[in-house]
Formats: structure tokens, sequence, C-alpha cells
């Protein structure tokens, strides 16, 4: 027995220095830094990164710079734990610019003032997407992707036979809402059900609303929590709300429904075979990607939509979005040149042409989107009077993602009034 | 492992067919209980599984049952779903990974912890209840709060991307559950086997590797089954020590299918489906070392 | 480049094994160099040194900086004494957070190991093949991870607008039977929703019981099965008789495993509410403290609560020894 061990160890003890020699080779560490190598990390949807991807590498090849680009799950919360154990990609691509400035709290991030050209970015940015990733008057975060929020979609071939027109304010909107009703229709499909970001979808909404009431300055405001919940411009966003969404027979399913539908097939039965049963679902950009195949192979002739209108036709007309800030956590030449390709206008050309891609460059050739939609969803935005970042990415995180999605989904569910949902969400704002 | 475990085993498997392995049979009760609960328990799996064969605005559109009843239904189920799970998530390099991942951090925690639940079990010594409810307090521990400071200790060492740190910090976050269970068991043997082996001169070591490891095979096993498949199916640690890229294991692999907001589950369940099958071969593979009579055999032999 | 990270892994096994061995090994000669009064002293310290080691590095340490970092603010920086428990406490979120994690606690582990203990003793009552097969189907729910259970859960309690087609199994037979659909997950009437919450981890859990307690019903020596049956004992008698006190420790041990992972229980509340609805876990609280408000400090200050809420496990375990020690 005891020899026989012997014999065993001495040989499997051969086999762990081998072993262990293999590992060595096989780790792919990047802590020695490799000036000529970018690590850029994102969570974006795989045909928008691989697009961005393609176009950077080419470029960055002809500046001696290989770019690795990796997309990895939840980043916002795996950037904050590997910022915190000093162990950061070099650029991350970080959708909330909360996150954001939390990084900049935590010192970890550089600002790019002096690494971009930022007067030619303020020609060329949509006004708005440059202060989205500012934090104290320094630009932290560079929107390299957008997403617009506030578009009404509707089945373009039923709407046009029906004769229904885009609303030019929102007294327009309810006085259509009660015109699709009178014909005997639901006007509004519905749906704030999304596994554990239930809510998000009502907020967006809100948002829309509040930005159309008080103008880019007040939405800002409310935003940094300067107004609170409670407050004129959000109880009037609120009874708006209220009016299209819980009055009866505006919403498909009823009231009762909309907390448990999922926000992406929210707006699938504006499509079923038999005609609309829900007529209009105003969502983000990228809801077009939810809707059924054959819908999605001809949104041109099956998808009409139009902006959120402003509260009185003609006035300030905001529009709120989101998209992914680039955010610079190294300030190697390399990354620093990285970041400046990055930021030219043309380097989404080809993520454009395979999905739901919006460039936030006013100057972006939009005979690079795939469709006639998606060009006119980019309009919304560069025509807008400013782009608001959706403000629950703003908030601080027990807010944004927190009372903001829970207590509108209480409300909307039925099971607390607004007076004690606003109070609840003020009440929770973290003192700093 | 395997030498240690299955040469004793070998040798009881023939000693365990001497008993009726099958002393009391079902009657009929037993039987609609349990095939009521099989019923109950597959159902949820099965309407996925056949929802993974259909299209995306079919699964939105109708009860997956609806399938079973709608033979016009079956021409439109597809394979499309694992196809593209397979290619996009690249599963052929992604399943090795995993496989170089779960190994070593199954099997190596187990001898370990075996050495330590004997002491624990058998070995008399100043603090011991106190060295294992520490032990068993850390249970409670989730894992979440390792990962910063780890990541640091792993900065500092240059192990961030490896195998290696994987491994090593599923070592480190099974043990005390590994060291809970196999002491309990271990407390069951009968001690006066133990008693009788050490007036018979033998060391503690030889008591171990002879009598007790092959007394605790059951054990031993049900928790390989476990790490194994906590380790397989683990995202979180694999994400943040290892993170994506060429050593990326299955579960980060999937990941790469979900858009944003959550499309392409129907992707992502395909490919679960497809990376299930490799912890249930290891269940069904450990399973026949829960025979009956295997640890009397073990004591009697 | 496959099949060499495959090696390494087979290699690492058998090296690792190896390694392991051959310290222990080298332990115990060590051990026995001493002189004897030492030897025996020593010896089990060098027993348990390795495996604590790892406890040590990945858990203890871990704990100990999770305990310092609650009494400092949300990003470890400064001393706040005790604000974030205060702040806690006086929540009436968390109350009811803590409220129905005590749900948890009192109804999962019990009917875990019932559950468990039932495939356990009846399936081994079958046929070898048909045991093998139930075994299988109540353990496979386990080889599923989490989001791809909150998938499967999904489509038993989604509910679709009135008038549109069910895609939730559970709904397409209530409106079967005449009902308007259901959101059940919503449902916090007698905490119906955590209750179907709860379902889902019985599902995926109960084989996690049943594996254990069926290795200790097949370590149950045949002999004393015999001799009561011989005796004229009945099968209920033989059961709750001659098996329960042999498996009693087995029991006891997964009772006390399942409860001390439901007291952090997170993943199925996350993926299928994240605490709406009035299902908020403790578990949850502490994942969303520290990533979504990335708030250290209050998010440590619950794991320090957990910790001290083992403490009459543990005043219960050592109990459980000293009866042990008494009859063995």
């Amino acid at each position: 027995m005891r020899s026989n061990v012997r014999i065993r160890t001495s040989a499997i003890a051969a086999a762990a220095v081998a072993a262990t020699a293999a590992l060595a080779g096989c780790g792919s560490s990047d802590s020695g830094k490799d000036d000529k190598s970018v690590t850029i990390w994102s969570s974006i949807d795989q045909p928008v990164q691989d697009g961005l991807n393609k176009v950077l590498t080419e470029k960055a090849k002809a500046e001696g710079i290989t770019i690795k680009w990796q997309k990895v799950e939840n980043i916002n919360q795996l950037i904050m734990q590997k910022i915190q154990a000093n162990d950061t990609p070099d650029i991350a691509l970080i959708p909330q610019p909360g996150v954001v400035a939390d990084i900049v709290k935590r010192g970890k991030a550089y600002p790019l003032d002096d690494v971009l050209d930022m007067t030619a970015l303020k020609a060329s940015m949509t006004p708005g997407t440059l202060e989205a990733g500012t934090v104290n008057g320094k630009l932290y975060g560079f929107l390299t992707s957008m997403n617009v929020k506030g578009l009404v979609f509707y089945n373009k071939e039923a709407w046009d036979k029906a004769g229904y027109k885009a609303p030019a304010s929102i007294d327009e909107l309810n006085a259509l809402t009660e015109q699709i009703k009178a014909d005997g229709r639901t006007p509004w499909c519905m749906g704030i059900e999304s596994d554990t970001a239930t809510g998000w979808p009502a907020t967006d909404w809100f948002e829309e609303l509040i930005s159309k009431y008080v103008g880019a300055d007040g939405y800002n405001s409310w935003v940094k929590h300067e107004t609170p919940f409670d407050s004129d411009g959000v109880r009037q966003a609120a009874a708006e709300f209220e009016k299209l969404m819980f009055t009866d027979g505006n919403v498909l399913g009823g009231r009762k429904a909309i907390a448990s539908t999922n926000f992406g097939t929210a707006g699938n039965p504006m499509f079923d075979k038999a005609g609309p049963k829900c007529w209009m679902y105003n969502q983000g950009s990228f809801i077009t990607g939810f809707f059924p195949d054959d819908i999605k192979n001809d949104l041109d002739n099956k998808v009409g939509l139009f902006g959120l209108p402003p509260a009185t036709a003609g006035g300030d007309n905001p529009v709120v979005g989101g998209g992914d800030l680039a955010v610079m956590l190294d300030n190697s030449a390399s990354t620093k040149t990285a970041m400046k390709l990055l930021s030219a206008t043309d380097v989404g050309n080809e993520a454009a042409k395979g999905s739901s891609f919006i460039s936030p460059h006013k100057d972006f050739d939009v005979a690079n989107y795939p469709n006639e939609t998606t060009r006119s969803v980019a309009k919304v935005a560069y025509d807008s009077t400013a782009f608001l970042f959706d403000g629950s990415d703003q908030m601080p995180g027990e807010v944004g993602a927190g009372t903001f999605w829970k207590d509108m989904t209480s409300w909307i569910a039925g099971d607390q009034d607004l007076d004690t949902t606003l109070k609840n969400i003020d009440a929770s704002w973290p003192a700093s | 492992m395997s030498t240690a475990v299955q040469a004793p085993s070998a040798r009881q498997r023939k000693k365990a067919a001497s008993f009726d392995p099958n002393p009391a049979k079902a009657g009929w009760l037993t039987k609609l209980v349990l095939l009521l609960l099989c019923v109950l328990w597959l159902t949820p799996t099965i309407g996925t599984f056949i929802t993974s064969f259909r299209t995306l605005d079919d699964s939105n559109t109708s009860g997956w049952w609806t399938v079973l009843w709608t033979p016009s239904a079956w021409s439109s189920m597809t394979l499309d779903n694992y196809t593209q799970a397979i290619n996009g998530s690249n599963m052929g390099n992604a399943l090795i990974n995993s496989f170089a991942i779960a190994l070593p951090a199954t099997f190596i925690p187990i001898l370990v912890a075996a050495f330590a639940a004997y002491a624990f079990t058998f070995m008399e010594f100043k603090g011991r209840d106190v060295l294992f409810l520490t032990i068993v307090a850390m249970l409670v521990v989730p894992n979440y709060v390792a990962l910063v400071p780890m990541l640091k200790i792993y900065g500092a060492l240059g192990m961030n991307g490896t195998f290696a740190a994987v491994w090593l910090a599923h070592i480190g976050f099974g043990m005390s559950l590994a060291i809970y269970i196999l002491r309990n068991y271990m407390a069951t043997l009968p001690k006066t086997v133990i008693e009788s082996a050490k007036i018979d001169g033998a060391s503690h070591f030889q008591t171990f590797y002879k009598l007790v490891l092959p007394m605790s095979v059951p054990a031993l096993a049900s928790f390989a089954i476990f790490q194994f498949l906590w380790v397989w199916n683990d995202l979180l640690v694999a994400l943040v020590f290892v993170g994506p890229g060429e050593n990326e294991p299955v579960t980060i692999g999937l990941t790469h299918l979900r858009g944003q907001l959550g499309q392409g589950w129907n992707l992502t369940m395909a490919g679960g489906f497809l990376s299930m099958i490799v912890p249930i071969i290891v269940f069904l593979a450990l399973q026949r070392y829960f025979v009956r009579g295997m640890t009397a055999g073990a004591v009697k032999g | 480049m496959l099949l060499e990270k495959f090696g390494v892994a087979v290699l690492t096994v058998l090296a690792g094994i190896g390694a392991a061995l051959l310290l222990f090994w080298l332990l115990n000669k060590l051990a026995e160099l001493m002189p004897s009064k030492w030897e025996e002293r020593i010896k089990p310290f060098f027993y348990i040194l390795p495996a604590y080691l790892a406890v040590i590095i990945y858990l203890i340490y871990p704990a100990i900086q999770t305990v310092v970092d609650s009494f400092r603010d949300s990003t470890s920086t400064t001393f706040v004494g005790f604000e974030n428990y205060s702040r806690l406490l006086a929540s009436s979120g968390f109350r009811s957070t803590l409220f129905n994690t005590l749900l948890w606690i009192l109804i999962v582990p019990a009917a875990t190991v019932i559950l468990g203990l039932a495939v356990a003793v009846l399936a081994d009552r079958l046929k070898p093949q048909s045991e093998k097969l139930a075994k299988t189907i109540i353990f496979m729910p386990m080889a599923i991870s989490m989001v791809g259970a909150a998938t499967i859960w999904r489509f038993v309690y989604a509910a679709m607008p009135e008038g549109q087609p069910q895609i939730g199994l559970l709904n397409a037979m209530w409106t079967g039977l005449g009902g308007s659909p259901v959101a059940w997950i919503q449902q916090n009437t007698l905490h119906l929703n955590s209750l179907l919450l709860m379902v889902v981890l019985l599902w995926s859990q109960v084989g996690f019981s049943m594996v254990l307690l069926s290795a200790a019903v097949k370590g149950v020596p045949g002999d004393t099965l015999e001799a009561a049956r011989i005796d004229g004992a009945t099968e209920r008698q033989i059961f709750f008789q001659v098996v329960v006190p042999q498996i009693k420790g087995t029991i006891i041990t997964v009772f006390i495993t399942v409860t001390i992972s439901v007291m952090k229980i997170f993943d199925i509340v996350y993926v299928l509410t994240n605490g709406n609805f009035n299902t908020n876990v403790v578990g949850n609280e502490f994942f969303n403290q520290l990533n979504t408000n990335f708030n250290n400090g209050a998010a440590s200050a619950i794991v320090v609560l957990l910790m001290l809420a083992v403490v009459p496990i543990m005043w219960y375990q050592v109990r459980h020894f000293k009866a042990e020690e008494a009859n063995g």
C-alpha cells in the first residue's frame, strides 16, 4: 500500500509540474499593459458591436493598434467590481450615465475634453448627447450609439386605410385616442413587464411626457432631483398618463393587464392577422426587433411611426433616448487614439447596415441605414430641439433602477395611489 | 479520485448483489404518487423543450401544448434555435472550456474536504467544534462579497483570466459545504469499525484511505454531482475571473446570444438544453454509487 | 488547441489530486516524525490545514472585510458607525423583506426535506430502471441554470391580456375553466406570489435533498430492515422506527443546508420579480444594494445580519454534536 502510494505520487508530481507550466502559457492576462493594444468592453447587441468593431479595427490597424472588443454581460455591475479591483479594460461602453458618474466619483475615468476635438464634435453631435456624458463640467462618457424613445408605432396598412393622422400636440393625441375609441377600436397597446427590470417602459413614458411639459431645463432639474417627483410638471405628466392608459377601453386588456404584459410582445397585437387589436404602441427604436418576422422583414410597408408630439403644436420638442457611453479607463496614447477613432462620424457605417443602430452624429450618412423606418427614427432625433438621456438611467440606482420602476409598477397595478407613489420615490433619493 | 473510489467499489458491488437490492415492493399508491410527482416535475421542462423547436412568433402567439394536438404545427417546428445557438456561442470551444473549468474544480476540493471531514469526525483536538462551526457559518456568506477582494489578490498575482483563478475560487466557495456534508455523513459511520481498526494498529492515514474513504463513497458521489453541477452552470465566478474571450465557458458563450433588452431568450434556451446534457450524464454515471448495501459491504469487507 | 485545453484539465485533475495526496502524506509523515505526544496533537491540524486555508482565503477573509465594510459608507471610504444598520432596520420596506424571508425559511426547508425524502424512499421500492428514471426526472431541474428556470416558469405563470391566446400554462387552464386571466406573479394576497416563487425553488432544488437522502436511505443496513420485517413490522413502522432514526443525521444536514441557502436566496426572486409586488427577500435586497445602488455599506450590513441569524442554527448544531457523541 505505502510503496504503491509513493510511486503514484511521484508520477503525479511530475504531471503537476507539467500542468502548471501549461497553465502559465494558457492564461491571457492583460495586466502587463501592451501599449499597442486596446481592450474594449460593451454589452451592446452583437450585430452593432461587430459593425463598430469592424470599422474601428481597420482604422486602428493603420495606426498600428490592435483592438480587442469583447461583449460582456451586465457591464454596469461587472465594471464596478473590476474598478474596485483595479482590473479594467481600456475603454468601456456604459449604458447608464449614473454609472459613468459613479466611476468618475471613484476617480477611475479620464476626461475626454483634451482627447477629442470638442469644437468639431459640438457641430457634429445631436444637441444634448455630449451633455449626457458630462460630469462636473467635463466630458467623461462619449455617446457612441444611441436609441430614440417616445416613438409611437402603428400598423401602416390599417392606419392609412382608417385615415388617422399623426398628432401635432398632446391635445391632438388625446383627440386621436378618442377618435380611435369612437371607431370601436382599442387605441393603445401597453406592457411594462420586463423580468428583473419590470416598470422601465412606464418610466420612459413618464420621462417623455415630463420633457414635453417642462422642456429640457426643467427635465434636467428633475433628473438631478432639484425638482422633486411631487411637483407640478410630474403631476401633469401623471395626469396625462392616467388619462391615456387608465381610461376604460383605451388599453388592450385594460389597466390591470399593463403590469403583466411583456413590453417586447405588447405591440404585436397591432399586427394580428384579423386586423389590429390595438392601434398604437409607444416605445423605443429598438422595439422593431421584437416585432413578428413578417413585419420585421418588411418594416417600411408594414410599420409607421411618429414621435410623441410636443405639448403645444410647434413648441419646444425635446426627445428622450438612451445609448452607450464610451468611458476611458486608461490614458495611454493607444487608448486615446482609439477613443478619437471611435468618435468619428463614419465609425457607425457598418453597424448601421445590419441593425437598429442609430448614430448620434447629425452628419451621419443616412444612406447607411437599412430602411426608411430607421431613417425616420433618426430624423426624429436629429430634428429634435434637444436629446435628453433617459432620466431613470441618470438617477442614482436606488431610484432609477429601484423605486422609480417599482413604485410606478405598483401605481399602475392599482396597489397604491399617485400621492404615495411620488412620496415614496422622493423619500428613496439617497442623501449624498 | 477515480482510483481511490473505484477499486473498493467494484469489490463491493459484488457483495451488494448478495443482498436483495429491493426488499420492499412498490404498491399502486407508491407508483401513483411518484408518477404524479414526475409529471409535475417534467411538465414545465417539456413545455420549454417543445418551445425550443418553435419559432419565436409561434411561441409568442400560442401555447406550447397546442402543438400536441395540432399536427399542422409540426411542420413549422425548426432546429433554427439550436443551430444559431451552437454557432453564435462558439459552443464547441466553450464546451471544452467548461470541462477544463469544471473537472478540476469538482475533484480537487472533494479530496481536500474529505481529509478535513475525517479530522473533524474521528480526531480529538482543541477548538474542534469552534473551527467546524465557523465553516458552517460561512455557508451563509454570499459569494459576491468575495469577488472584489479576490480580484485584488488575483490582480497582484497576475492570475486574472486564467483557469486556475476559477478553479481555486470554486474550490474555496465549495469547501464549506463539502466539509459540512462529508463530516455529517462520516459521523453516521459505525464508530466501532474505526476503533477496531485503530486497535489493529492502523494509522489515521490508513484508516482514512482504506476504510473511511471507501465507506463514504455515496456522500462523495453526491457532493461530486452537486459541485460539478454548480461549477458547470456558474456564470458569475466565470464572468468575473475569466471574463469573455477564448477561455470562456458555455455559460458566458450563451450570454452573447442575448440582446441588451432580453431578445434572443429562445436561443439561450436551446443552448441551455444542450449544455444541460452534460450534468445529467454525470448524474447518471454517479448514480451507480447509490446502491443498497454499499456501505454495509465496506464495513464487513 | 482544444485538445490541449482538455488535456490540461485532465492533467490538472490528476496533478491536483496527486499533489493533495502527496501533501497529506507529507504532512502525515511530518507529524509522525514528531515526538508521539505531539504527533496526536498536531495531526488533526495538518489534516484540516489545506481545507481551512481555502476557507480562510475565500470565505473568512472576505467575511471579515464585510463586517468592517458594514460600518463604512457606500464606497467603503469613511466610517459611519451603525448608520447602515439603523437605516436598514428603520425602513418599512426592509421589514417586509425580512418577513418574506422568514416565510421562505419556514416553508422551503421543510418542504424540500419532505419531498426529497418521499422520492428517495418511494423510488427505492421501484425496479432499478424505474427508480433511475424517476430520480433523474426529479433531479433534472437542478441541471438547469437559474435564467433557464426563469424562462421555463414564465411559460407557466405568464398572463396575456384578456382575449389574447394565453401562452402561460396556468392561465390557459384557468381561462379554460372560464376565469379571466390572472397575473399570478402579482397576486400578493396571502403572499400567493411568494408561494409561487417558492414552488420554482422547490422544483429546482428537491433534487438536492433527494440525492443526499437517497444515499442515506441506501446506507441503511439491509439486515436491520430484514430483522424488522421478520418481527412483523408494517412498512410504515419500518420507515418511522428503523429508517428515519438511522438517517436522522442526513435529514438534519439537508435541513440546515437548505435553511442556510434559503436565507440568502436571491436568483429566483431576482429573475422573476426582482422583489416587485411585495416578494422581496434579503438576498435580493443585498444584490441590489451591491450591484444596482453600488452601496457597499448597506450590502455588507445585510450580510452581517445574515451571519448573526445563523447563530441559532449553529447553537442547534452544537447540541446535536453533543447528543451524537453521547449516543455514539
